[in-house]
């Protein structure tokens, strides 16, 4: 019967998703609970067991510099006495737990705090300050960067015992308490949400690629804050659907003719996005391949597993593997050039690049350029810059194609 | 200046340290005042390549000396704001002049007298001309890019678009003054503020900062010299002082 | 020249040649290993009968490792990647890389392609350092890590070699103590620069040489007449105050560093290695006794308070945050350190060190005017 009602489109539902998230944990705290501010790559496991409501201040960021409030943000965490040269995302948290209001975007203020640093130390300062500041509690789930792979057992372990060790101290501190049958229920969601999130991404590999690559960093968003939940799992599985739909069609959400596929290697530039996307849709450029597809595929069999899949999160890896995520993604999504942004908030991230560009072309034979931009602080993009270095690629990518096609 | 109350000669050369900048400036100031450098009780020096001018006694640092010349200028002042031509510093004035706290800037063109210099190429205006344009403006443009080079080439794009050079203007006066104001909160401004440094008499810089903090930003057309003043009452003390 | 100023002039020498030190030891046999910022199990290294070496960048420009490093990574770390690549480091067996911040978690891809003859020797810490499962973590780590050296040393490392290693560096440790009190005691015995060649000259020496020239000089400083220093004193704190031009302006200007919370100084010294049964279990539990680094986890500020009682306790006039620019856990610490050193009224600047800078204008004006709100 409910075949047949019309279904809103799965990106409506992530969106839809995404605000509910914070919508829950607005009403959480109104009701007198305590909610928690998480890093994104924290094992959001734990706190969808406990029914632990927590925002993310990352994603929060994202936002208020997508709706034009990162300049002002980061300004006012300079005035503080924040370095410029921090991470962008830490100093609108700043300014916004000092502010306490912000008119792009809110969510509640902290009670507690969850960081991992799989994704970078700098969210250990982040979060310290924070917890000084606000005089709040700050629990660390420490996940050391590989020097191999897989993940070796020493860190398994002292990663469990964390694990096992914030569950104690969560449910002190909020008076929950941990269910083992939950958490095996949580454990099955979160997979469910994981494979369908790979499954809907990996559409990119026809030609053309059903979706336009962009769409991807607003999806993602639910895969950080909702992974856990049944809602996100069938909204990824109804995307995942859309995408093949698309394919047997032949249409695209990449409303341009796609003359060009590539990796788009980084975070999207929130402050600059409209720039940064039209200018690649004008020139007929879609994206195919991010590592943004790998990075949510959290797949475990067991706890060890678990624990491990958390040291796989991009900029945790050892380097080899980090390439060879990009190569395969690169080869199996057919691009035929990556763009890589030199993100100035990042220094881990963009402390790699340069020598993994210079891998990525030749083990992928592809083109790429670099280009100098920022996740929200907008005074540090160049429209010209970025102009000139896509044209670049583009005349490339186009003299490659003719030679290609005289063969 | 004469018994630290009174200024009688005085000049300015735009030119470096380690030029011949240095000479002509002190020889234009005693032409201007109608003496010699042996009628000069005491002579010191502030200000980058302070530590190598021969002729001078005594050398201070120039934050001290823009605090107490500003003081000289605008008793009563607590903040200034000093932009010149390769640096911003913001300082907090204690009752009677005397130097509290500062907060300089990033190493960067951004901000200062050069970036105004290198914008005004752009526009092929002069710096006088770019510092009233700003009147004119209709419409607010925005020139956000912290990095001088970056400006630049946002400044050229704007301008092939067609956009107005006054507006052009308005933006780059306000891209100088918000870094200033970056300095002052950081700092935390007590009023009255006062400018000085060359960019000081940049009006479309001053009236920025002053729709930015919504106070009246106090300056004196001799404010170029606030360091200089500084330098001056610092070496008058010293001697008389000393006299004692 | 007296004895002491002998002994301070071959801490700066040596402090000055590391590249000499290295060729002295490895023609005297001995194997020598690079240990990068900023804390490694250099107990292993000894225990191994090989020299470790510290490798905290240098004096120089970057310009090979700009293939590697944008402009925004430290300079520490750019220097540092550009003497490997350049073959000043030639002469090592390996290199140590500590994760203890994010530009170092690149270094290890980043120098095995731009230095491959010079093998990497994985460091990795828990930052939940003081947890039993910490420790356990970071000695399962340091285990790895004496594997790899017993490779290089050809010989076994022995519990037996382990404790002896930790007693000899915890004696030095304790010299070094005795030194920093000195320097508190008798402002203006050492200049900064030569209080800080003490420190620098530790990366390059055999630990029981250093420990020995160290304490003759504190004997000797023990005996000195305590004078009276009418100059500005201050406690330095950050991850390095080691740039020719700062110690030189600082000695110009005639201030007396008369104590420090710098990890390439004190903070290397403070926090002896616990004597357990199985000692590379005490190392490991070390790494949760150092306090005061912007590298380890502190979620309660624990530098801002040492700082506090540091300035207290030396009878500093103020304190000195020597930023090395593009730090970022510095940059980050600046905010809450400095409102704990205002609420304490401690006065306090900051300066910026670059170690591709030869010389920054604006160190000498902050230096000067700060000493003039000292009251100097």
């Amino acid at each position: 019967m409910d075949d047949h009602i019309e279904r809103k489109p799965a990106k409506i539902r992530l969106r839809e998703i995404a605000e509910k998230a914070t919508q829950d944990a607005w009403e959480a705290k109104l009701r007198g609970e305590k909610v928690g501010w998480c890093a994104s790559n924290f094992p959001q496991e734990i706190t969808t067991t406990l029914g632990i409501p927590v925002v993310f201040p990352e994603n929060h960021a994202a936002g208020v510099a997508a709706k034009g409030g990162g300049q002002r943000m980061c300004e006012y965490a300079e005035s503080m006495g924040y370095s410029s040269d921090l991470c962008s995302y830490s100093r609108i948290s700043f300014a916004y737990a000092a502010l306490k209001e912000c008119p792009e975007l809110n969510i509640p203020q902290p009670d507690f705090l969850l960081c991992c640093n799989n994704i970078c130390n700098c969210m250990i300062k982040w979060y310290e300050n924070l917890a000084v500041e606000l005089d709040i509690p700050l629990l660390l789930i420490d996940i050391p960067h590989l020097d191999a792979f897989p993940c070796d057992e020493d860190r398994i372990r002292y990663i469990r015992a964390q694990f096992d060790d914030c569950i104690r101290k969560l449910e002190e501190l909020t008076g929950k308490k941990w269910d083992e049958e939950r958490f095996k229920e949580v454990m099955a969601i979160s997979q469910r949400s994981s494979r369908a999130w790979l499954k809907a991404v990996s559409y990119a590999q026809y030609t053309p690629s059903p979706y336009s690559g962009f769409d991807i960093f607003n999806n993602m968003a639910v895969a950080v804050v909702a992974r856990g939940t049944v809602e996100a799992a069938e909204a990824f599985e109804q995307l995942a659907e859309e995408y093949e739909e698309n394919v047997k069609n032949g249409v695209s959400t990449f409303k341009a003719e796609e003359k060009y596929r590539v990796l788009f290697e980084g975070i999207a530039c929130w402050a600059n996005l409209s720039y940064t996307f039209k200018t690649l849709k004008n020139l007929g450029i879609n994206v195919t391949a991010t590592v943004y597809g790998p990075a949510f595929s959290f797949l475990y069999d067991n706890l060890d597993e678990l624990m491990a899949a958390y040291s796989y999160v991009p900029n945790c890896n050892v380097f080899e593997r980090e390439l060879e995520l990009r190569v395969n993604d690169a080869i199996r999504h057919k691009v035929d050039g990556a763009i890589f942004h030199i993100n100035r908030s990042c220094k881990h991230w963009s402390g790699t690049l340069y020598e993994m560009e210079r891998q990525l072309r030749e083990k992928a034979g592809i083109p790429t350029v670099v280009f100098d931009g920022d996740q929200a602080d907008p005074r540090v993009f160049s429209e010209a810059q970025y102009l000139t270095r896509i044209e670049a690629l583009v005349e490339i990518m186009e003299e490659n194609k003719r030679k290609g096609a005289r063969k | 200046m004469r018994d630290g109350a009174e200024i009688i000669g005085a000049a300015v050369i735009p030119v470096g340290t380690g030029t011949s900048g240095p000479a002509r400036a002190m020889e234009a100031a005693l032409k201007d005042a109608g003496l010699t450098q042996a009628d000069m009780d005491v002579t010191a020096a502030t200000g980058y390549g302070r530590n190598t001018l021969s002729e001078a006694g005594h050398v201070f640092s120039e934050l001290s000396c823009h605090a107490r010349g500003a003081y000289w200028l605008f008793p009563g002042v607590r903040t200034v704001l000093d932009i010149g031509g390769q640096d911003a510093k913001a300082l907090s004035v204690l009752p009677g002049g005397k130097l509290g706290g500062f907060v300089m800037n990033d190493k960067c063109a951004a901000g200062t007298g050069r970036f105004l210099e290198v914008m005004a190429r752009i526009l092929d205006i002069d710096l006088d001309t770019l510092s009233r344009l700003d009147l004119e403006s209709q419409e607010c443009v925005e020139i956000s890019s912290t990095c001088t080079v970056f400006a630049e080439s946002e400044v050229i794009s704007q301008l092939s678009k067609g956009t107005k050079p006054e507006d052009l203007a308005a933006a780059i006066s306000r891209a100088v003054a918000f870094r200033g104001c970056g300095l002052l909160r950081r700092l935390g401004l007590t009023e009255p503020l006062f400018m000085t440094g060359g960019v000081a008499r940049h009006g479309g810089v001053v009236r920025a900062i002053e729709a930015e903090l919504k106070i009246p930003v106090h300056t004196d057309q001799r404010a170029q010299l606030a360091g200089a003043i500084g330098a001056a009452l610092m070496a008058y003390d010293k001697i008389t002082r000393e006299g004692e | 020249m007296n004895r002491m100023e002998e002994l301070l002039r071959a801490f700066r020498n040596i402090a000055d040649n590391p590249k000499a030190q290295l060729e002295k030891y490895r023609a005297e046999g001995k194997k020598a290993v690079g240990c990068m910022l900023y804390f490694c199990p250099e107990e292993l290294v000894y225990a191994a009968g090989m020299i470790p070496f510290g490798l905290w960048g240098a004096r120089t420009q970057a310009v090979e490792a700009k293939r590697y490093l944008p402009a925004f990574i430290c300079s520490v770390l750019q220097t540092t990647l550009e003497l490997g690549i350049r073959g000043a480091y030639d002469g090592l067996e390996a290199v140590m890389i500590p994760i203890l911040c994010d530009s170092l978690k690149g270094m290890d891809g980043n120098w095995r392609y731009s230095v491959p003859h010079i093998p990497v020797i994985p460091v990795a810490h828990a930052q939940n350092r003081k947890t039993e499962a910490g420790v356990a973590f970071t000695a399962s780590q340091y285990r790895k890590v004496k594997a790899r050296l017993e490779e290089i040393a050809g010989r076994a490392i022995t519990d037996a070699d382990i404790r002896d290693a930790v007693s000899v560096y915890n004696a030095r440790r304790a010299v070094m103590r005795r030194f920093l009190e000195l320097c508190a005691r008798k402002p203006g015995l050492l200049k900064p620069s030569e209080r800080n060649a003490v420190f620098k000259s530790s990366c390059f020496m055999d630990v029981r040489e250093h420990a020995g020239m160290v304490s003759e000089l504190v004997a000797l400083m023990e005996e000195a007449p305590a004078g009276e220093f009418k100059g500005p004193k201050i406690v330095t704190s950050g991850i390095m105050a080691d740039h020719p031009n700062l110690l030189q302006i600082l000695d110009d200007l005639g201030y007396a560093v008369v104590d420090d919370e710098v990890t390439h100084e004190s903070l290397r010294f403070r926090a002896d290695v616990p004597e357990t049964e199985d000692p590379i279990e005490g190392m490991a539990r070390q790494v949760g006794n150092i306090e005061g680094c912007s590298v380890l986890f502190d979620p309660e500020k624990n530098r801002g308070k040492m700082l506090v009682d540091l300035a207290k306790k030396s009878g500093a006039d103020g304190v000195l945050l020597v930023l090395t620019k593009f730090c970022d856990p510095e940059e980050y610490d600046y905010v809450p350190i400095k409102r704990m050193l205002d609420a304490a009224g401690i006065p306090a600047i900051q300066v910026e060190i670059d170690q591709q800078t030869a010389e920054n204008a604006q160190t000498l004006t902050a230096l000067e005017t700060f000493r003039g709100i000292l009251g100097y």
